[in-house]
């Protein structure tokens, strides 16, 4: 069990991140707005703890202590080495915030685009990111930004905020599936002339669904920089962000399990070919295979899960009694 | 900025942008029929190129399967590239059949088509590499025969030099665009072809034989992709299984700014994009895949129907 | 509600139990029988973890590197392994991101045991995955991380790759050697890549500190890169007497045929990136005349070169890059340490966490005949290489084939 948690603990935090990331990208979906954004949201938290951690309150290794100064004044000291876990709130909400104002300016130009138009208007957007951090030097250029100190001594301890986190945004979104804005956005969602003849401010409740997916993408940076001891230009990038929509579409886009369970899964499944590879007493072939053609079997997979899941691995009516099987065809959104 | 110079921003922006255009046909014919974004054209688009790589009978490297094989022939350049290109369109077929087609016929999510195609890239690629190694090729030296590797269109002294090869791939790019609208709009097959984009259950009421159709574009549309990865493989290698990948995002905005699904547009969205980039100043060079995607984003909120698109979205 | 719950227990519960069964360690004799040329030694292999990019577009990298590794295995299981045990080289792949390196990472620390780590491939991956050795305290070798700050992330952290502070003034010298009368110099670098960003640091610092030369704008590109229409354009209206290019091989080799086809006559010095034959292929004759500053080169003669470079030829059939080299190196500094651990306290008796330490403390003490030359490693794990090379480029008349002419 401790070989097991040794392992994969930095699989299951990065698992769980992944499940709130594609929960991110689920988020404006759930209004109809298909958005690659997150992973430019999530490289914007990445960049605030990176910065706040190690140029803001930098470790002082004279004094074992996380100290920020203004000028020569010194403003606060926290002791070390291990980073404090409130600092690490404080970075979440800074990157919260300057994710959903960044957002609203974003999604008020751009959410008046529909479905393709609007996938494209975000990618162009996660790769202006790319190329502004990859050349300035606050950012660190290529090389990024390294050192990021560690809230805890192990990579499992980051379940003690990954943990909470997850349930609470699941629940958040199962909560939001049924108010009155959840509902606002999936009349969005299934017929937007129709939601706007009810009365439904369409704007409001379209930037709303994009800020709040894009402030959990930014709060998953936080946590994935200092989980990952290092941030650069080349987190949160374009096949990021196709990946995060497989585990959402593969998931299942009807309930918020979908994307948490395709996450989890979709992420998992390329370290769970390597350890299967690894299992004793498999032909010598088999392994060989395994282990080299990891990534054939993943994309096989990926598309035999599109098309014996075409409603995600997840349906809303998965869990309830099977009286009224959905027959209804999805309708596209390109 | 002086007037040669002018000019010579101009010529290579058009050459640069020739390279995308030729990428974002074969992507903006299969999303001109089916309304929808097949990501395994990058693939498509590499494989061309290493079939390519194959039939001029060069040998592979040390590093995959297939060690140190070449095939027994040794086919002239051309030659090589029209049949690397056929067999391309060959395996666009094959994923039709097996990708698409299922999707389509449970009538699911045309998102959905997004992610197989894709996975159906992850595995095209990591075949590649399993089979020939993550090593780049390049073709035999002078695939074009004598003709200089660069051109000179400046006088005097000024010289405004474009390499030869991307003159090729301008004008194979604007012909095969000028056959394709040709074939769509005059032809009875490219109107059948029209009216599945229309509506494919009418169509098919209609007595249009789809699914033979829609394998059509498929092949087309993997046979120009195809023959493009040949064609720039000349001009810069091959290099690597990701080959088409790299160019996979900027084709995407290409075939956007174009008008989705507009074929003319691909050639002029190539073009434009192309002349974003030329025309970056060079002190600002390191921003200039961001005024690239800067442009896309300006163009989308200001045009979202394409460069060309009237009012109505064009559907072919 | 209640069904729901356990259908997703039932979910967690599998996908729990399979990655269980992927966690158990393997035996480590599964596949001792496959290393070659091991008739003669006896006893457990010793495990040795190499976790480097064998998929993504880093891979053209990391398979050099395997290829250096392997070799490296067959060389020293021949030459008595570890005091008579074989060693037993046990591969990750690391991808090309930073989670990839973790995870390849934890799964050779702790599912295979392995008493050190050469890897990963690139700088940025290295900050991620080398902090999680630092933590286990399992000593590793970065074969190709050339990034400033990566030896310094903890005392585990050592690398082979020398950054190149040494070799950038003396290409620049060689070129001035060739043509004294250079006073203008444009600088291009692949501003994605760590490697490539570093180097041209150094370059653009011996050019504006050595008397008489003029550093134009710099130009960047990507490494992904493969037009370079516009950067050769500037290049050509800059008009220099020298052309100084980081990048790395197919995106430096497209970068320099591209220049001389748009007519750039003047000397080039590609960086260390461009120091692997696999950029013939890529400029073909144009790359004819370009300097190349060197980390490794495959001509210079000492035993263990000649064997690599003999081994190298006969697996690939052309001469060795320095990628494969330092992974080499990488492996040789450890079959060293080991050895000379266990000659003192038999590895055996020695608990995993002790010998992990012990062959650290001993790899950062010890000097080696590496294929790279004589190296050692200063307190902190940085490589301490006394030979560079500026060499150029010589094309054969087919354009297809070519070598490394050194210059002294």
């Amino acid at each position: 069990m401790a070989v097991f948690f040794a392992t994969y603990g930095s699989l299951i935090v990065a698992m769980m991140l992944a499940a709130m990331l594609a929960l991110s990208l689920y988020l404006p979906l759930l209004a109809g707005q298909l958005s690659l954004a997150s992973p430019g949201f999530y490289a914007l938290g990445g960049y605030v703890a990176a910065i706040i951690s190690t140029r803001v309150v930098p470790f002082d290794s004279a004094t074992q202590a996380y100290v920020w100064r203004l000028g020569a004044h010194e403003i606060l000291r926290f002791p070390g080495p291990l980073y404090p876990v409130s600092l690490l709130i404080v970075e979440m909400l800074v990157a919260s915030v300057l994710s959903a104002v960044l957002a609203v300016a974003l999604g008020l130009p751009a959410l008046r685009l529909r479905g393709i138009y609007l996938l494209l208007a975000t990618i162009a957007f996660v790769e202006i990111l790319q190329v502004v951090t990859q050349v300035l030097d606050l950012t660190g250029g290529a090389i990024g930004i390294f050192n990021i100190p560690q809230p805890f001594a192990s990579q499992l301890g980051y379940a003690w905020v990954v943990v909470p986190l997850l349930v609470l945004s699941a629940f958040f979104v199962y909560r939001l599936e049924r108010i009155r804005v959840g509902r606002a956005f999936t009349a969005i969602r299934e017929d937007e002339l129709a939601a706007a003849a009810m009365g439904i401010n369409l704007t409001y409740h379209k930037v709303l669904a994009f800020t709040m997916g894009a402030v959990l993408a930014g709060i998953v940076g936080v946590i994935s920089a200092h989980s990952i001891n290092t941030w650069n230009s080349r987190q949160g990038t374009f096949d990021a962000g196709i990946a995060y929509l497989a585990f959402v579409l593969i998931g299942g886009s009807r309930t918020f399990l979908g994307p948490i369970v395709g996450g989890i899964v979709l992420y998992a499944l390329p370290e769970v070919l390597r350890g299967i590879a690894a299992i004793p007493g498999l032909p010598p072939a088999l392994a060989q295979l395994l282990k080299d053609g990891r990534l054939i079997i993943y994309g096989l997979l990926l598309v035999l899960g599109t098309i014996f899941f075409p409603q995600g691995l997840i349906r809303p009516n998965l869990f309830r009694r099977r009286k009224f099987e959905a027959t209804r065809q999805v309708p596209g959104q390109v | 900025m002086s007037l040669p110079l002018f000019f010579q921003q101009v010529l290579n922006g058009l050459a640069i942008g020739s390279v995308y255009a030729m990428f974002a046909i074969g992507y903006t014919l299969i999303f001109s029929i089916l309304r929808i974004i097949n990501f395994a054209h990058a693939a498509i688009f590499t494989l061309g190129a290493y079939f390519t790589y194959a039939l001029t009978g060069s040998a592979f490297g040390y590093n995959g399967l297939l060690k140190n094989s070449a095939l027994p022939i040794h086919l002239p350049f051309l030659l090589a590239a029209v049949v690397g290109a056929l067999l391309a369109g060959v395996v666009s077929i094959v994923i039709e059949r097996l990708a698409f087609r299922p999707l389509r016929e449970r009538g699911a999510d045309p998102l959905l088509s997004l992610v197989s195609s894709l996975g159906v890239a992850v595995v095209i690629v990591n075949v590649i590499q399993y089979l020939v190694g993550a090593e780049n090729y390049s073709y035999p030296a002078h695939p074009y025969g004598n003709l200089p590797t660069a051109i000179n269109f400046g006088l005097g002294t000024r010289r405004i030099p474009v390499r030869t090869v991307q003159i090729v791939i301008f004008g194979v790019a604007v012909v095969i665009m000028l056959l394709l609208t040709y074939w769509l709009n005059r032809t009875k097959t490219g109107k059948a072809l029209r009216a599945i984009a229309e509506d494919a259950t009418t169509a098919s009421l209609l007595g249009i034989n789809t699914d033979r159709l829609i394998l059509l574009t498929f092949f087309l549309s993997g046979m120009i992709g195809g023959l493009s990865g040949a064609l720039i493989g000349s001009s810069v290698s091959i290099a690597g299984p990701y080959f088409g990948i790299s160019f996979g995002l900027r084709g995407l905005a290409v075939i956007v700014l174009g008008g989705l699904g507009d074929i003319p547009g691909a050639i002029v969205g190539g073009v434009v994009l192309g002349l974003a980039e030329a025309f970056v100043p060079a002190q600002y060079i390191a921003y200039k895949d961001a005024v690239a995607f800067a442009v896309l984003f300006l163009m989308l909120l200001l045009r979202p129907q394409g460069l060309l698109g009237g009012a109505q979205l064009q559907k072919v | 509600m209640r069904s729901m719950v356990a259908r997703l227990s039932t979910l967690f519960v599998i996908g729990a139990w399979l990655l269980m069964a992927c966690g158990s360690p393997t035996p480590s004799s599964t596949s001792a029988a496959t290393t070659g040329g091991t008739a003669a030694l006896a006893g457990d292999p010793v495990p040795l973890g190499v976790a480097v990019a064998e998929t993504s577009n880093t891979a053209a990298l990391g398979q050099e590197q395997v290829i250096g590794v392997t070799i490296a295995e067959k060389y020293f299981n021949d030459h008595g392994g570890i005091n008579g045990r074989p060693l037993k080289i046990i591969r990750q792949d690391t991808a090309g991101d930073e989670n990839g390196a973790i995870n390849a990472f934890n799964a050779l620390i702790n599912q295979s045991k392995v008493l050190g780590i050469v890897g990963p491939t690139l700088s940025q991956q290295a900050f991620a995955a080398d902090k999680i050795a630092d933590t286990a305290k399992v000593p590793v070798v970065g074969p190709s991380n050339t990034a400033k700050g990566v030896p310094q992330i903890g005392p585990y952290v050592a690398r082979v790759s020398a950054p190149v502070s040494v070799v950038a003034p003396n290409a620049v010298k060689a070129a001035l050697k060739q043509n004294p009368q250079i006073k203008k110099v444009s600088v291009l670098f692949a501003q994605n890549d760590a490697f490539s960003k570093s180097e041209t640091g150094t370059f653009q610092h011996v050019i504006t500190t050595t008397s008489g030369l003029q550093l134009l704008p710099v130009q960047t590109f990507q490494t992904t890169d493969t037009d370079f229409t516009s950067q050769a354009t500037t290049v050509l209206n800059q008009n220099p007497d020298l052309v100084i290019i980081s990048g790395l091989a197919v995106d430096g080799g497209n970068l320099v045929k591209q220049l001389r086809e748009l007519g750039y006559k003047g000397l080039i010095i590609g960086g260390n990136g461009f120091n692997t034959p696999n950029i013939y292929p890529v400029c073909k004759a144009q790359c004819d005349g370009l300097l190349i500053a060197q980390a490794y080169s495959y001509e210079l003669n000492s035993p263990v070169n000649n064997d690599f470079r003999k081994s190298y030829q006969d697996l690939q059939k052309q001469e060795p890059g320095q990628l494969a080299a330092q992974a080499f190196a990488g492996v040789q500094v450890f079959v060293k340490a080991m050895s000379a651990v266990d000659k003192a306290t038999p590895l055996k008796g020695l608990s995993i966490e002790a010998a992990r330490t012990a062959i650290n403390d001993q790899l950062l003490k010890g000097k080696y005949q590496t294929p790279l030359g004589p190296i050692s490693f200063t307190a902190e794990g940085e490589v301490v290489q006394n030979d560079f090379y500026v060499a150029q480029v010589k094309m054969n008349a087919d354009g297809a084939t070519g070598k490394f002419v050194l210059l002294k």
